[in-house]
C-alpha cells in the first residue's frame, strides 16, 4: 500500500524510473524525516536542558510535561499519517474501493465513528479539560440528569429537591468518591488507550515484519531456530510474566507497553513468513530478481507492501486485548496509580457501586464500546483488505 | 515419521518450553533486589546493628552467596521433585496453599470449560443452518458482546444487578459450601455465566465460518437426497468435519483466558482460587508462592499447548508429520 501506483498500465514514467537511486526518499519519507527532526531536537532539549522535575514547556509558560512515552506517541503518530494516511490520499482511486467495500459492513462504520471520537478525544482534550483534581467535599455528585440521595453527599454542586441532590453540567458524568470529575477522568483515560493502541501496534508490527520476512528469506536452520523461538514466545503466559516483572521492578506504563508487546508479536511473524513464502513464489517477484533488484529492495517493495493489508487486520485485533490487559491491571490497583486510565476509574467507583453506578458504569461503557469497535472494524477490513479470505470463509 | 515418533518429539518440545520459561523466571528473580534481605538490613539499622552484616547473613542463610550456576541446578532441581518452598503468608508449603486454591479453582473452570466446549460449537453449527435469519443475528450479536465486554466489568454489574438489587444470588463467597449442592450453585452461577459469554463468542464464530463451507458441499447433499434426517446430517457430516479446525484455536483461547480472566473474576466475586491466590502473594511479597502460581499457570499453558496440537493430529489424519 506504500508503493506508488501508476493509474494505468500503458503510461509509465520512465525517467522516473531511471532516475531512481537506491537512496531516493519518497514524498512520505521526506515528510517522516522533516517531522521527526523537530520532535527529536525536543526531545534533547528535554533530556539535556531541563530538569528533572521542571516541565518540558516551562520556558514558554506552559505547564504540559512531557515523558518518553509521549514522545514516542507523537512518533508512530507521524509514521501513522505519513504511511497510513498519506498514501491512501496519495492513490484515490484504491481508496474508494477499500471505502466502498468498507461501507457495506454498517457496523464498521458506527465503529469509525467511535474510534475518531476516541482519538480526537485523547488528542486534542487534555488540552481543553483540565485534569480531574482531588476535591473531597464534592464527592459522589450525580451525572447531569440523575439524582442521589442528600445523605450520600457531603455538598451538593447542583440544587437540592425533596432531599435528593441533581446532577449539573459541570459534572456532566458525575464524580468519584474524591471527586474528581468522571467526564474528565474518561478523556485523559481516552489518551493512554491511544498511547497503548498505537505504540504495541507499531512495535509488535516493526518486529514481527523483520522477523518474519526475515525467517522467510533466511531459510534453513535459521528459519528452523527462528520458528521455534516464536512457539516459545507463544506459549509465554504474558499476563503472569508482567505480574512477576512488577511485582519484582515495579512497573508503570511504559514497562507494560514494553512487555506486552515484546510478546505479542509472535503470531504476526508467523503469519507475515507463510504469507511472504507464498509471495515470493509468484511470477512478478521472480521478474524483478531477473532485472537485477537486490533481496533488500525485493522485501521492501513487493513483499511488505503485499503482506500489508493483512497485518492491518490483524493488528486491529490485537489492540483490544492491550486495551482490555491494562484495564485488568488497572482494576487490580497493582499498576502505576497515577496513570488516569479507564480500569482506574472502574476499580475506583467499585465500592460505592450501590449507590452511585456511574463511577463503574461510564468508564466500563467506554472500554466496552472501544474494544467492540475494533472488532468491528478489524472484521470489516478483513472482508475489504483481503477479498480471498472473505471467499474462503463464506 | 510415524504417529509415535511425532508424539514423542512434541513432548519433548514440550519440556524444553516449561525449562525455558522457568530459567528466564529464574533469571528474573535472581537479578531483582530480594524483599527479604532490604528487610533484614532495615531491621538490623533500627535496631542499631550493622545493615551490611545482616544482609550477608540474610544472603547466606538464603544461599544467595554460591554461585548462579549451583543456585540455577538447584532451583530447577527443587522445581522436577516439587520442593517448592514455605510459603511465608500462609503459613503452609507452597504446593499445598497451591492444591486447596485449585480445589475451588476447578469448582467454576471445570463447568465453564464444559459448557463452552459444548455449547459454542452447537450454537456456531445452528447459526449456519439458519445463516441470515434473525435467530443467526441474535446469536452473532451475543457472540460479539460477549467478546467485547471486559469480564471483570461485567461480573461487577451483574453482582449489582442480581446480587445487590433483586438478592436473588449472594454477594459473598461462602467456602464451606458443599460442591454438590444448591448453595454452590447459586453462588457460581454468575461466575461460570460471566466466563462463558466471554469465551464462547470466538467458539461460535470459528464453528460458523468453518461449517459453512460444509452446508452446501457434496456430500452434506447426498446424505439430504439419500433421506438422512437434517439432526443427523448435521451431527455427522457437519459437526465433525468443524471440530478439525476448532480444536486448533479452541484450547489456546480458553487458555488465554484462563490464565487473565480467572484472576479477575475470582478477585470480584471473592472465590479463594488459583487467581486470588497469585495476587495475594503478589500484595504480600511472597516470593515462593508467586513463583509456585506463576509455575501453575506456565504448566497449565504449556500442557494446554501440547494437548491442542496431539488432539490435531488424532483428528485430522491428512497431516503430514514430516512437515511439522
Amino acid at each position: 500500500m506504500a508503493t506508488k501506483k501508476p493509474e494505468q498500465f500503458d503510461r509509465v514514467d520512465w525517467s522516473e524510473l531511471s532516475e531512481s537511486r537506491r537512496f531516493d526518499l519518497s514524498i512520505n519519507s521526506i515528510g517522516m524525516l522533516v517531522a521527526t527532526l523537530p520532535l527529536a531536537l525536543l526531545w534533547l532539549y528535554d533530556y539535556q536542558f531541563v530538569g528533572e522535575r521542571e516541565a518540558t514547556f516551562q520556558a514558554i509558560g506552559l505547564s504540559r510535561n512531557l515523558d518518553p512515552l509521549d514522545y514516542f506517541f507523537v512518533f508512530t503518530l507521524f509514521l501513522f499519517f505519513f504511511y497510513l494516511i498519506l498514501p491512501l490520499y496519495q492513490n484515490p482511486r484504491m481508496t474508494r474501493y477499500y471505502w466502498k467495500e468498507f461501507r457495506r459492513n454498517r457496523p464498521a462504520v458506527v465503529s469509525l465513528g467511535w474510534l475518531g471520537i476516541v482519538f480526537v478525544g485523547g488528542l486534542i482534550g487534555p488540552l481543553l479539560i483540565s485534569a480531574p483534581e482531588q476535591s473531597i467535599l464534592t464527592g459522589h455528585q450525580p451525572p447531569v440528569f440523575l439524582s442521589i440521595d442528600e445523605a450520600n453527599v457531603a455538598n451538593c454542586v447542583g440544587e437540592v429537591v425533596n432531599g435528593r441532590c441533581q446532577g449539573t453540567w459541570q459534572h456532566p458524568l458525575g464524580t468519584t468518591r474524591g471527586g474528581k470529575d468522571v467526564f474528565a477522568g474518561i478523556v485523559y483515560g481516552m489518551t493512554i488507550s491511544m498511547q497503548i493502541a498505537f505504540i504495541t501496534t507499531t512495535i509488535v508490527a516493526a518486529i514481527g515484519i523483520t522477523f518474519g520476512t526475515v525467517s522467510a528469506y533466511a531459510g534453513g536452520w535459521v528459519d528452523e531456530v527462528m520458528m521455534r523461538f516464536v512457539d516459545i514466545i507463544l506459549s509465554f503466559p504474558t499476563f503472569l510474566m508482567f505480574l512477576l516483572i512488577l511485582y519484582i521492578y515495579g512497573a508503570g506504563l511504559g514497562m507494560f507497553i514494553l512487555v506486552f508487546s515484546a510478546f505479542a508479536w509472535g503470531g504476526t511473524a508467523r503469519y507475515v513468513r507463510s504469507k511472504s513464502l507464498s509471495v515470493s513464489e509468484e511470477e512478478f517477484i521472480k521478474a524483478t530478481r531477473i532485472s537485477g533488484a537486490s533481496t533488500y529492495r525485493v522485501v521492501r517493495k513487493h513483499v511488505v507492501p503485499n503482506v500489508a493489508s493483512s497485518i492491518i487486520t490483524q493488528l486491529t485485533l490485537l489492540i483490544p486485548g492491550f486495551l482490555l490487559a491494562e484495564a485488568q491491571l488497572a482494576f487490580l490497583g497493582i499498576g502505576d496509580s497515577a496513570v488516569p486510565s479507564w480500569g482506574q476509574l472502574i476499580s475506583a467507583g467499585r465500592s460505592d457501586l450501590a449507590f452511585a453506578p456511574w463511577i463503574v458504569l461510564s468508564p466500563g461503557i467506554v472500554l466496552f464500546l472501544t474494544i467492540l469497535a475494533f472488532n468491528f472494524i478489524g472484521d470489516a477490513l478483513l472482508d475489504a483488505l483481503n477479498p480471498e479470505a472473505e471467499a474462503e470463509s463464506a | 515419521m510415524g504417529f509415535g515418533k511425532y508424539v514423542g518429539a512434541r513432548v519433548l518440545w514440550a519440556v524444553v518450553v516449561s525449562l525455558i520459561i522457568t530459567t528466564i523466571t529464574f533469571l528474573l528473580l535472581a537479578a531483582a533486589p530480594n524483599p527479604a534481605i532490604r528487610e533484614a538490613a532495615t531491621q538490623a539499622a533500627l535496631q542499631g546493628g550493622d545493615p551490611s552484616a545482616a544482609v550477608e547473613r540474610e544472603r547466606e542463610l538464603r544461599g544467595l552467596n554460591q554461585p548462579l550456576y549451583v543456585r540455577y541446578m538447584d532451583f530447577i532441581r527443587s522445581i522436577y521433585t516439587l520442593d517448592w518452598g514455605w510459603s511465608e503468608s500462609r503459613s503452609q508449603p507452597v504446593t499445598e496453599a497451591l492444591l486447596q486454591a485449585l480445589y475451588y479453582t476447578a469448582q467454576y473452570s471445570i463447568p465453564w470449560t464444559v459448557l463452552t466446549i459444548t455449547l459454542g460449537p452447537l450454537v456456531g453449527v445452528y447459526s449456519a443452518a439458519n445463516m441470515y435469519s434473525w435467530r443467526d443475528h441474535v446469536a452473532t450479536g451475543f457472540a460479539f458482546f460477549g467478546y467485547a465486554i471486559p469480564n471483570f466489568f461485567f461480573g461487577i454489574i451483574l453482582l449489582l444487578i442480581f446480587g445487590v438489587w433483586f438478592e436473588v444470588v449472594p454477594i459473598s463467597y461462602d467456602t464451606s459450601a458443599p460442591v454438590f449442592s444448591l448453595q454452590n450453585v447459586r453462588q457460581l452461577i454468575l461466575p461460570v455465566f460471566v466466563l462463558v459469554t466471554g469465551s464462547i463468542g470466538a467458539t461460535m464464530r470459528v464453528s460458523r465460518n468453518e461449517s459453512a463451507e460444509f452446508q452446501n458441499s457434496d456430500f452434506m447433499k447426498t446424505a439430504k437426497a439419500k433421506g438422512v434426517s437434517p439432526l443427523r446430517a448435521y451431527a455427522y457430516h457437519v459437526m465433525r468435519p468443524t471440530m478439525v479446525p476448532l480444536s486448533t484455536t479452541l484450547v489456546g483461547q480458553l487458555l488465554a483466558l484462563f490464565i487473565g480472566s480467572s484472576l479477575l473474576v475470582e478477585v470480584v466475586f471473592g472465590i479463594p482460587g488459583l487467581g486470588r491466590l497469585t495476587f495475594n502473594a503478589l500484595i504480600s511479597q511472597d516470593t515462593n508462592l508467586v513463583l509456585g502460581s506463576t509455575l501453575v499457570f506456565t504448566f497449565i499453558a504449556v500442557v494446554g499447548n501440547l494437548l491442542e496440537d496431539l488432539v490435531f493430529t488424532v483428528l485430522d489424519p491428512r497431516i503430514n508429520y514430516d512437515d511439522r
